[in-house]
């Protein structure tokens, strides 16, 4: 605003604060409306309008019904009382409390005695902070920046989303549908500055003000009760005739600092976006946790199962606003009489979808051993880690590609979960001469390696090896079956016996290494035949006098 | 009419005996190549039936009833592109599938699963599971809760709705039960190889191949 308007300082004349005219905000001098009192320099002048704010949009959310929608959902005639010093008054009430004739304000006896039936609940100010925590939780897939103003007041800084989100009508109605489905009751105001937006919502204004410039004239009308001043401030305010923003705007800056606080002419000051209103906003906590109670001890899996499938949806949307994906979570079942039961669920791949989960939970939840009946169930996952998501084909492409619901990983997982992790695995090979340690597992759930890059692959050629197997398989001369244990064969004229006397074939193969260690070996392998015609891997101890025979395994 | 007519007959699940069929060169669909010429020969669409449930009866393990099967596995382990690679699995083995010898037959160990559960009846499950989840190229299943005709129609559909070649290894008691499977295989260990006598062939006909390995 244009400075050079503002009459010339003179120590006795003081700048009144600027009245509203027409809704432009534009303030000018009034000469008639003059404080007597003295004031310090600094707030004599309001400070102008900032010449070239960024410009911010908040959208405040206001649950002026929190506190009963925090503690019921139920459709029968509910209300939610105050105890304040052993006086209990009714706080809120629902649609059919009101219709029989329940009001805020009512003693508790007084509204049982019109409704029998009414259910009621103390007030919980701390389900209340969890709601909103949760709500601010869930507002941060619209912008990065939730403040909870209070437990029923939500301001959400839009105007870097309104690109993203189709323009302030739709984010606007999307918010509002929203929320309408999570069972909340809200009045939704936009303003520049957070505390204007705050104001209008919690008067009721269902109203968007995008030009700082209006903002004067649309908060003036809004009464006293919406500032959320102490009853005090507002009963002497009131006394002086002051009964909307408007007039608090038109009285003498100095004179009402002095009276009502400093802090109250900032908050004025900074509604009209005169001064900068810095605002931390909310960080949910980076670790996944929710609970659901059961309204009685449930002990159908059906039923729980629902229970756990909605904890998880929550789960995703908690992972999705961060493009995060956790690893391992844990359901815990609790009981009136019995301590938890936990149950842990892990996958390879960070993932974040609740089919996934589900099923994994599924597969587990089945044979799980429920002590008791349950009561509420809670889920903790653990730390996220940045979800990498694949390419997926665009359908028009015309490559038909078969259909790869899971990854490869998730086959082994889900088979882990139902038979037992260990009992699923891959397998290796190690550069080692003993045979019985030239392989071992390799975790199935682990990074699979890449074709290129398989450890010992040489690319066998394919033609080479059929030819090699056309001449006689024998010359591969590793038998595809091991057996676990070499196994003491007996021995018939000096030849060892399994099912049949053995015909050696090929061999002797002397393996003699890994005296390093205690388990050396020195044996002299044999390709055998048995009489029904199975090829057998054989051999003979020489470490030992007696020579024993041993089958280690078999030409498959 | 005709194209609805048309459609029927290339169904392969149709039988219409081999005059009907055309010549068995050319059965309307792509079998697998076993890499043992002498059995192409004899098998419908020169090859394994894939996405289809092969059992192999035998009586003995070791009569040669994984090298059968190890040039169609090793082609199978080793897509021409990577993002089609599926599993390999094993499931309930009777013993250790021995790595440097899978190795040895071109196997791509990276894609290898082996599978071993508790029970008999688990082992159906999870072949259910490995062969409906499309993450299987085969499954291979050794597993004596695998005793009847339901079990094996369940693995058939299981094998065409994954996209995937199951193959069982049964004892040869259940020689006389009526199988779902789309091929049914003996192994006999004959004086100068293993030979192959081919119990059932979907589109094909039975027959003996002696010494199947050989020219």
């Amino acid at each position: 605003m244009p400075v050079s308007d503002k009459p010339p300082a003179i120590s006795r004349e003081v700048t009144p604060t600027p009245s509203v005219k027409g809704g432009r905000g534009q303030y000018r001098p009034a000469p008639e409306q003059q404080s007597f009192l003295l004031a310090p320099a600094e707030q004599v002048h309001p400070p102008p309008l900032r010449a070239n704010p960024v410009q911010r949009l908040w959208l405040c959310i206001y649950l002026p019904a929190l506190a009963l929608e925090a503690v019921s959902d139920v459709a029968e005639a509910f209300a939610v009382f105050e105890d304040k010093q052993g006086i209990r008054k009714i706080l809120l009430v629902n649609a059919k409390a009101t219709a029989a004739g329940i009001g805020p304000g009512l003693s508790v006896n007084a509204a049982l005695a019109l409704l029998p039936t009414l259910g009621f609940a103390e007030r919980n100010p701390q389900r209340e902070a969890q709601v909103s925590r949760e709500l601010a939780g869930w507002a941060e897939k619209f912008t990065s920046c939730v403040c909870i103003e209070a437990p029923s007041l939500l301001l959400l800084e839009i105007a870097g989303s309104l690109q993203l989100f189709g323009g302030l009508k739709a984010l606007r109605q999307r918010i509002t549908l929203s929320l309408e489905s999570q069972g909340f009751s809200a009045a939704i105001a936009i303003a520049p500055t957070p505390l204007a937006a705050s104001w209008l919502a919690r008067a009721g204004r269902k109203v968007c003000i995008r030009d700082p410039q209006n903002l004067a004239g649309k908060l003036a009308p809004l009464p006293l009760s919406c500032l959320n001043w102490p009853d005090s401030v507002c009963a002497s305010l009131s006394g002086m005739g002051v009964t909307s923003v408007g007039d608090c705007l038109r009285l003498p800056r100095a004179g009402f600092a002095k009276r009502f606080g400093a802090s109250r002419l900032l908050q004025l000051d900074r509604a009209l976006d005169r001064l900068p209103d810095p605002r931390t906003s909310y960080r949910t906590p980076e670790r996944f946790a929710a609970e659901y109670e059961l309204d009685a001890e449930q002990s159908d899996s059906t039923l729980l199962l629902n229970a756990c499938q909605e904890l998880l949806v929550r789960l995703e949307h908690f992972l999705l606003t961060r493009q995060m994906a956790v690893q391992h979570v844990q359901f815990s079942f609790f009981h009136l009489r019995a301590p938890a039961t936990h149950l842990a669920l892990g996958c390879v791949q960070a993932d974040r979808a609740v089919q996934h989960w589900y099923d994994l939970l599924a597969i587990k939840f089945e044979r799980l051993d429920l002590p008791e009946p349950v009561i509420a169930m809670q889920l903790c996952a653990d730390q996220g880690q940045p979800f990498s998501a694949k390419t997926g084909i665009l359908p028009f492409t015309g490559q038909v590609t078969q259909q790869q619901s899971t990854s490869l990983t998730q086959l082994a997982e889900r088979l882990g979960a139902y038979i037992g992790a260990e009992s699923v695995h891959g397998v290796m090979t190690v550069a080692e001469h003993r045979p019985q340690y030239a392989w071992s597992s390799r975790s199935a759930v682990a990074d699979v390696p890449r074709c290129a890059s398989v450890p010992g692959y040489q690319g066998a050629d394919y033609s080479q090896l059929t030819e090699m197997q056309r001449n006689n398989s024998l010359i591969l001369r590793r038998p595809l079956w091991m057996l676990r244990e070499p196994e003491l064969l007996t021995t018939r004229q000096n030849l060892p016996f399994y099912q049949g006397t053995l015909t050696l074939l090929d061999g002797p193969e002397r393996l003699e290494t890994g005296w390093w260690d205690d388990d050396g070996i020195a044996r002299d392998y044999f390709v055998a035949r048995n009489t029904k015609g199975v090829h057998l891997w054989v051999y003979q101890n020489r470490s030992r006098e007696d020579g024993a025979w041993y089958l280690h395994g078999i030409f498959g | 009419m005709n194209d609805a007519l048309e459609k029927l007959l290339q169904n392969p699940r149709l039988w219409r005996g081999q005059a009907a069929a055309g010549s068995l060169n050319k059965p309307g669909w792509q079998g697998l190549a076993s890499g043992y010429p002498k059995l192409d020969q004899h098998l419908p669409g020169g090859g394994w039936p894939q996405h289809a449930l092969t059992e192999i009866l035998l009586e003995y393990y070791g009569t040669g009833e994984l090298a059968l099967l190890m040039p169609a596995l090793a082609r199978l382990s080793q897509p021409e592109d990577d993002a089609q690679a599926r599993w390999i699995a094993w499931i309930a083995p009777p013993f250790e599938p021995y790595p440097p010898a899978l190795l040895q037959w071109g196997v791509n160990l990276s894609r290898v699963l082996i599978v071993r559960p508790r029970k008999p009846a688990e082992a159906l499950w999870a072949a259910e599971q490995a062969l409906s989840s499309g993450n299987c190229a085969a499954v291979l299943l050794w597993s004596d809760a695998f005793n009847d005709t339901t079990a094996s129609r369940r693995l058939q559909l299981a094998a065409e709705k994954g996209q995937s070649w199951a193959i069982a290894f049964r004892s040869l008691s259940v020689l006389s039960q009526p199988s779902a499977a789309a091929l049914r295989v003996q192994l006999k260990p004959g004086e100068k190889g293993t030979d192959l006598g081919i119990l059932k062939s979907r589109g094909g006909r039975p027959a003996v191949v002696q010494d199947y390995a050989g020219l």
